[in-house]
């Protein structure tokens, strides 16, 4: 469903010319769960933004090949991107605070790839938003659909983010670090929610996170990178059991455990 | 700021802005005057309980003018604010939201305007296109453009990263549809005290304008045109000058208390 090979992404916005991913590859099928580990600046975030291509257009030089669905996407037109971007593909942001709009309605906010892609009607429109946010175990949907941002918690607004994500269905989901701003219970909830709407849905879940122990019960194949490079990939056993990079072996031993000591 | 200070601000604001906005609107359908009915008999008249700010040098009812009067500089400042805002807006969104080069262009162009005094640039545009008040109205709205654009901009810069932005974009929405639905209503309280603070400085430009004579022409009345008639008669009737010259303070005063009191 999505093939990326050799997508290299080089900002031009200094003198010197910075590249921030080498060479990524990645084939991902319907309904997968792929996820990408390594550290702060390792150009994760930046491989997902090219996917969904939200990367501005001038100063930088993206070359390789993105493939969704047969269509290419890093040189397809910008109307042709605009028709598959929040139908096909959808994305879920690090930072639950600042990813809805402070002055919109939670309902007018998730219906808004409805409105840009569909015929609804108003009232089909209220209807969906409702039944999305009743998916996403949000109680009191008719509460949340008239309230603003700034009424709910963070982990009700990555609910809402990922409702707003969903509604049309999409084959593709980024998540950006979801869980990174939310405490641990919270964090657990999500990716729960997460694993059950990828399976009722069929929706591929491209996710991301510096969380390796997270990753590893969640992913079923897993990256890792580090300083743009894709050091290390395979199913979540073989990195974990049998890391082939000193890399890989250090960011899995300083997962914490619980064990007896001496 | 304290929210007593704020809630003082707001009261006064009203009142003054009342006295003045109220009897402007009356005006509309009466005045105790016809404000153009000469009276030779009560020239220069002091305030009496027939004339109640008294008349001007041919006789005709002061208050009555003040009101048709202000009426015409509530009306040429709202023009204004008006053009200003409207095309300040489409030039600032745009800079702001797509950087670059464009920006680099319009902002150059708009620091010229801003550049050259406001009341010269209207003066250059009424001896190109003659005086009334339509012209006026369209001279001070382009030099009051700038200044809404510079807001308007440094808003849309703020907020265009954001990632509920972004999520915008990526939900499919338009170019268009992210400048002004999405990002424009951020930027509304910020707009909304700078409309304040312009619909001042443009009740203050007309008033000037009407003063020397190129603003509004006689016989239709404007405060700033009653103050330059009256400045013969400062010392034979000093009431004739007082008055218009209190309400434009007023108005001003009122509206720039409103403005305070709707800051953040």
């Amino acid at each position: 469903m999505l093939t990326i090979e050799n997508l290299n992404i080089e900002f031009h916005d200094h003198l010197i010319p910075e590249t921030v991913v080498h060479d990524f590859n990645l084939k991902m099928q319907q309904g997968e769960i792929v996820g990408i580990v390594g550290e702060s600046g390792s150009g994760k975030t930046m491989t997902a933004l090219a996917i969904a291509g939200l990367l501005s257009r001038h100063d930088m030089k993206k070359t390789g090949k993105i493939i969704f669905e047969g269509r290419e996407l890093l040189t397809c037109e910008r109307n042709e991107l605009r028709k598959i971007q929040g139908k096909d593909i959808a994305m879920i942001f690090q930072e639950p605070m600042t990813s809805l709009n402070p002055v919109k309605r939670i309902g007018w906010q998730v219906e808004e790839s409805l409105r840009i892609h569909t015929n609804l009607t108003k009232e089909e429109r209220k209807e969906r938003a409702i039944r999305l946010l009743e998916e996403v175990e949000l109680k009191d949907a008719q509460w949340v659909y008239q309230a603003y941002p700034h009424e709910l918690s963070g982990g009700m607004r990555q609910r809402v983010m990922i409702a707003s994500a969903m509604i049309l269905e999409p084959k593709l989901l980024i998540a950006d670090e979801p869980t990174t701003a939310l405490d641990v219970t919270v964090q657990a909830q999500i990716i729960r929610l997460l694993q059950r709407l990828c399976k009722e849905k069929n929706t591929a879940i491209l996710f991301i996170s510096h969380d390796l122990s997270l990753v590893k019960s969640f992913c079923k194949k897993i990256i890792v990178m580090q300083d743009g490079y894709m050091i290390e990939s395979g199913t979540a056993e073989q990195v974990f059991h049998n890391p082939k990079e000193e890399y890989t072996k250090k960011l899995i031993a300083a997962i914490p455990k619980l064990e007896k000591r001496g | 700021m304290k929210s007593k200070e704020k809630r003082f601000n707001f009261i006064c604001g009203s009142i003054l802005t009342a006295i003045v906005v109220i009897p402007s609107i009356i005006s509309l359908f009466y005045t105790p005057y016809s404000p153009e009915m000469m009276d030779a008999s009560s020239k220069l008249a002091g305030v009496s309980m027939q004339h109640l700010l008294g008349c001007d040098n041919f006789g005709r009812d002061v208050f009555s003018r003040i009101m048709v009067g202000s009426r015409m500089t509530l009306l040429i400042a709202c023009g204004t604010v008006f053009i200003g805002v409207f095309l300040g807006t489409i030039l600032g969104a745009a800079a702001g939201y797509f950087g670059g080069l464009l920006d680099e262009f319009l902002m150059r162009i708009n620091d010229a305007v801003f550049a050259f005094p406001s009341i010269l640039l209207a003066l250059v545009f009424i001896s190109l296109f003659g005086s009334g008040k339509y012209q006026v109205m369209i001279a001070l709205g382009i030099a009051f453009i700038p200044s809404y654009a510079r807001i308007v901009r440094g808003e849309f810069i703020k907020y265009r990263n954001m990632d509920y932005i972004q999520s915008a974009r990526l939900a499919g929405a338009g170019n268009f549809r992210i400048m002004f639905v999405h990002i424009l209503p951020n930027a509304f309280p910020v707009l909304l005290s700078s409309i304040m603070i312009g619909f001042n400085n443009a009740v203050l430009a007309e008033a000037s304008m009407s003063f020397l004579g190129i603003g509004v022409q006689p016989p239709d009345a404007s405060l700033g045109r009653m103050l330059s008639e009256a400045q013969t008669y400062i010392f034979s009737a000093p009431t004739f000058a007082l008055f218009p010259g209190i309400a434009i303070i007023m108005m001003v005063l009122g509206f720039s208390l409103l403005g305070e009191a709707w800051k953040r």
